[in-house]
């Protein structure tokens, strides 16, 4: 236990998703970090997370403007985008972009993922 | 008795009547010269006979009275013979008169008339000849028994019979005459006055010179007399009658006459002088008659050309008036006769055509139109030359040189051997007429242009539905109808749509039952084989008594119209269907949103409490949190579908009572269109006894509409009549609706009002879950059955006393 937990910041206007993903997340050993809002999470910065889950559809920004200026900041940053709204999983902007989830979506593989991304991420960096 | 008074003559009559009986008493008195005989020439006996042949034989009695008193009246006066006697002898001369008159009337019948010489003959032998015979028997018998005059019965017997016959030639002619022809008052010219006055004068003279032995023969009278008798008849055969009797009686009274002298015997001079008077007047009589018979003869004769001229006048008139040219021609065509009209039209007489070098009829035909005179000529010279009738319609010259138009037929009289005497020929001006028809000609054709140039077609029928006309246009379009196409039916059958013919061809049937104008839409083969949208109008056209006499049916070609609007609609469709789509995507996509939210959480929750659990050691603490999260959130979800149905369920507040009939009729409305598209027809029955029932009319008309659009739908396949019912009716206390298809029924009677349940390739399985949800929000329900022979019946009811919910 000695290992420093991995942060991961999630934003979702939704405080229930919200709060099932930091207890999902913490249930698995991560730190989470927990935003209502994209613009909260650009208020507090993002150097210091290993991993973003972020809803598609929130008001003012959304998840994909979210992701993109994240991406910007920091390109090697592992980006989930989750969506309660199948249809916008299928459009064009999302297609050819790995990471999006489905709610209700499958706990197992939301962690397999997120373990995997971090895994890539400490074998690379 | 009554009658006989009745019968009565007029007194004056009688009196007069009584007066000459006694004066002519009187004259056979005075010329009774033969002393004591008593007899002489008897005036009364044709007084006698003329007064009864003048009157009616039911009053002869009163003239026989009359005639007695006269004559005892002259008995007493002159002849004073025993009264028993006079009495006879009266009854004597009664007797001639009666059987003189009755014999007459019977030959010669009432009124007795004496125009001809047979008539004359007649009168004479019976009334001068039979008649007298009874007279002069009795009275010979009545001398004889009395020994009266010292005269015996045979020596009597031929005095009375003369005298008798002798007044009887005189007087009965001169009284028939008078009387007859009283009326009559020809009046004498001058010329007859003088040659009457120069004849009264000869005669006069001659009667004195020849009677007083200055010539030496009496009957040198005779001459005049007869002059009399053949220039003035009768009349003046009578009155110089009576004048040679008077003179006759002047001298021979006077004893001077010749007569006088004769003979020494006074028996035998009054039998000469009996004889010459009797004959005399027979002469007299004669000749009066042959001359009136000529006269009339020449009356008639007269009368007749009078007649005839008249005639002929009148029929030359007529040929002339005749408002047409009459003509004859002689059996080779020269012209012998043209009437007055024809004449006048030409400018020519018969003999104006005869002109050197060519023939009449030449002439005649110079006057027919260049065009058609070879014609005229040739036609009529075959008539002529087989004796045919000749007709023929040509143009004539009018004499100011205006050719019109005329219509002439000529026959032949033939002679009693069959041979052609002549050629009679009748002419009509029909000039008037020919432009009339060509007008009328001309204006059929403009219709007929105009016809074929609009763009419709027309046929016509009869009442009996047989085809009788078809435009040119039809013709070309369709096709000239085959032989054995005699009739609307056939027609129809022929070139209608097979799909659209039993539909087309009831609306027609009931439009030419009904006797009222139909349309009809519907694909119509052409001559190419190819089949177009077209609509067809008929109308009947009536008589005055509203009989229909016939039936016009107009056509239009509204394929490209039809196309038009099939594309538009299939447009339409397509993007109601998109729109549908969408929203509902759009719906569903929001709905799933809603759930998959609190879903999400519980879903993730779920793996971290059992992640807590599962840890080594267990967070019970976390768990327990988490449960607590899960149970949240699945109330949550749960909220997320009641709220969704809240949103489809409706406040009772947009509910009001309706009438089911009208929710109906306004469902078919917007369902008549679609159904016609889809060629559906709908049989809507709805029982007129329905209470209004408190409903959410949009809601009902949704599930009425969409009900009947999953019928029309099932059909859609399905060949064959495409028959979509419903029928409303009352159950008990509910009305209940049917909807009756004839598709391919029903496979999952079960599931089928489910949700998400679809057997339609593009449905979201909604509709009927929709509508079994509205129905039971009314109370009532919606469930299926299966129809026969086959397709499905979609049933709901819609309770009468809703309970509010």
């Amino acid at each position: 236990m000695s290992q420093v937990k991995r942060i991961v910041a999630v934003v979702d206007d939704d405080p229930r998703v919200l709060e099932s993903l930091e207890e999902l997340l913490e249930s698995a050993g991560y730190a989470t970090r927990s935003f209502g809002s994209a613009g909260a999470l650009l208020n507090g910065g993002i150097s210091n997370i290993d991993l973003l889950i972020t809803d598609i559809g929130m008001p003012t920004i959304d998840g994909f403007e979210l992701r993109d200026r994240v991406k910007r900041e920091r390109p090697d940053l592992p980006v989930f985008l989750i969506t309660g709204r199948h249809e916008i999983a299928d459009q064009g902007r999302a297609q050819g972009v790995g990471g999006i989830f489905q709610k209700p979506f499958d706990g197992q593989a939301l962690l397999a993922a997120v373990g995997d991304a971090l895994q890539h991420k400490g074998k690379g960096g | 008795m009554t009658g006989l008074w009745m019968q009565r003559p007029k007194l004056i009559h009688l009196g007069i009547f009584v007066a000459a009986y006694i004066a002519g008493c009187a004259f056979a008195q005075v010329l009774a010269f033969m002393p004591g005989t008593g007899i002489s020439i008897w005036l009364p006996s044709g007084l006698f006979i003329a007064t009864l042949l003048l009157n009616s034989g039911r009053n002869w009695a009163w003239w026989v009275v009359a005639g007695c008193f006269a004559e005892l009246v002259a008995n007493m006066l002159w002849f004073h013979s025993p009264f028993p006697a006079a009495v006879l002898i009266y009854a004597g001369n009664a007797l001639e008169a009666v059987t003189g008159a009755w014999l007459i009337r019977r030959a010669l019948g009432h009124p007795v008339r004496l125009d001809t010489l047979q008539q004359m003959l007649i009168f004479i032998a019976l009334g001068a000849g039979i008649a007298p015979i009874m007279t002069a028997t009795v009275g010979a018998a009545t001398v004889d028994w009395f020994d009266m005059l010292s005269q015996n019965f045979w020596t009597a017997w031929p005095l009375f019979w003369i005298g008798d016959a002798t007044g009887v030639l005189i007087v009965a002619p001169l009284a028939l005459a008078v009387f007859q022809n009283w009326g009559e008052t020809s009046r004498l010219s001058t010329a007859q006055w003088m040659e009457i006055s120069i004849l009264a004068l000869i005669f006069l003279g001659i009667a004195a010179l020849s009677l007083g032995h200055y010539l030496s023969f009496t009957y040198i009278i005779v001459p005049p007399l007869l002059w009399a008798a053949v220039r003035f008849e009768f009349k003046g055969a009578a009155i110089a009658l009576i004048l040679l009797a008077l003179i006759t009686a002047v001298f021979t009274m006077s004893g001077t006459g010749e007569l006088a002298g004769v003979s020494d015997s006074p028996k035998e001079r009054h039998i000469l002088l009996q004889l010459f008077l009797a004959i005399s007047a027979f002469s007299a009589m004669v000749v009066a008659a042959i001359s009136r018979q000529h006269r009339l003869g020449l009356l008639t004769l007269r009368q007749s050309m009078d007649a005839l001229r008249d005639r002929q006048w009148e029929l030359t008139q007529l040929v002339n008036v005749v408002p047409s040219h009459l003509w004859r021609l002689t059996p080779d065509g020269e012209p012998i006769f043209f009437n007055r009209r024809m004449v006048d039209f030409l400018g020519m007489k018969v003999a104006d055509t005869d002109r050197p070098g060519s023939t009449r009829l030449d002439v005649l035909i110079e006057a027919v139109h260049p065009t058609d005179a070879p014609d005229f000529r040739t036609s009529l010279k075959h008539s002529l030359s087989t004796g045919e009738p000749f007709a023929m319609r040509y143009r004539l010259r009018r004499a100011d040189g205006v050719y019109r138009w005329m219509s002439s037929r000529a026959d032949p009289l033939r002679g009693e051997d069959g041979r052609i005497v002549q050629w009679y020929g009748l002419c009509h001006d029909i000039d008037d007429q020919v432009h009339a028809e060509q007008a009328l000609r001309e204006r059929e054709r403009g219709l007929q242009e105009l016809v074929d140039a609009l763009p419709i077609n027309i046929l016509s029928f009869a009442p009996s539905r047989k085809m009788t006309y078809a435009s040119k246009r039809y013709i070309d379009k369709v096709g000239a109808p085959q032989p054995h196409i005699e009739n609307f039916d056939a027609l129809a059958r022929e070139v209608a749509h097979p799909e659209d013919f039993p539909k087309m061809f009831a609306v027609a049937s009931h439009g030419f039952a009904s006797g009222q104008l139909f349309v009809n839409r519907f694909r119509r083969r052409d001559s190419q084989g190819i089949y177009r949208w077209i609509e067809a109008r008929a109308q009947p056209l009536r008589d005055a008594s509203g009989e229909i006499v016939q039936w016009y049916m107009v056509s239009i070609d509204i394929d490209d119209e039809m196309q038009a609007q099939q594309a538009l609609r299939a447009a339409q469709d397509s993007l109601a269907r998109q729109s549908q789509a969408a929203s509902l995507a759009e719906l569903s996509a929001s709905i799933a949103h809603e759930v998959n939210q609190p879903l999400a959480a519980v879903i993730a929750n779920s793996y971290a409490c059992h992640r807590w659990l599962t840890a080594d050691p267990p967070n019970i603490e976390r768990a327990n949190k988490t449960v607590d999260r899960i149970i949240r959130d699945a109330n949550s979800a749960a909220d997320v579908v009641s709220r969704i149905r809240a949103l489809f369920k409706q406040s009772a507040d947009t509910r009001a009572y309706t009438m089911i009939g009208n929710v109906v009729a306004e469902a078919q409305n917007l369902m008549a269109e679609e159904a016609t598209r889809r060629r559906v027809q709908m049989d809507i029955d709805v029982a007129s006894d329905l209470p209004a029932i408190f409903m959410d009319v949009v809601q009902v008309k949704q599930v009425l509409i969409n009900l009947l659009r999953n019928g029309m739908e099932a059909m859609d396949s399905v060949s064959g009549d495409k028959m979509l019912g419903l029928h409303v009716h009352r159950v008990e206390t509910a009305i209940q609706v049917e909807i009756r298809d004839r598709g391919h029924g029903i496979e999952n009677p079960d599931r089928m009002f489910e949700p998400f349940f679809t057997t339609k390739e593009h449905g979201m399985g909604m509709g009927l879950a929709i509508c079994r949800s509205i129905i039971e929000s009314h109370g009532g329900r919606l469930w299926a059955e299966r129809n026969e022979p086959q397709g499905a019946i979609l049933l709901f009811t819609l309770p009468i006393e809703l309970k509010v919910l």
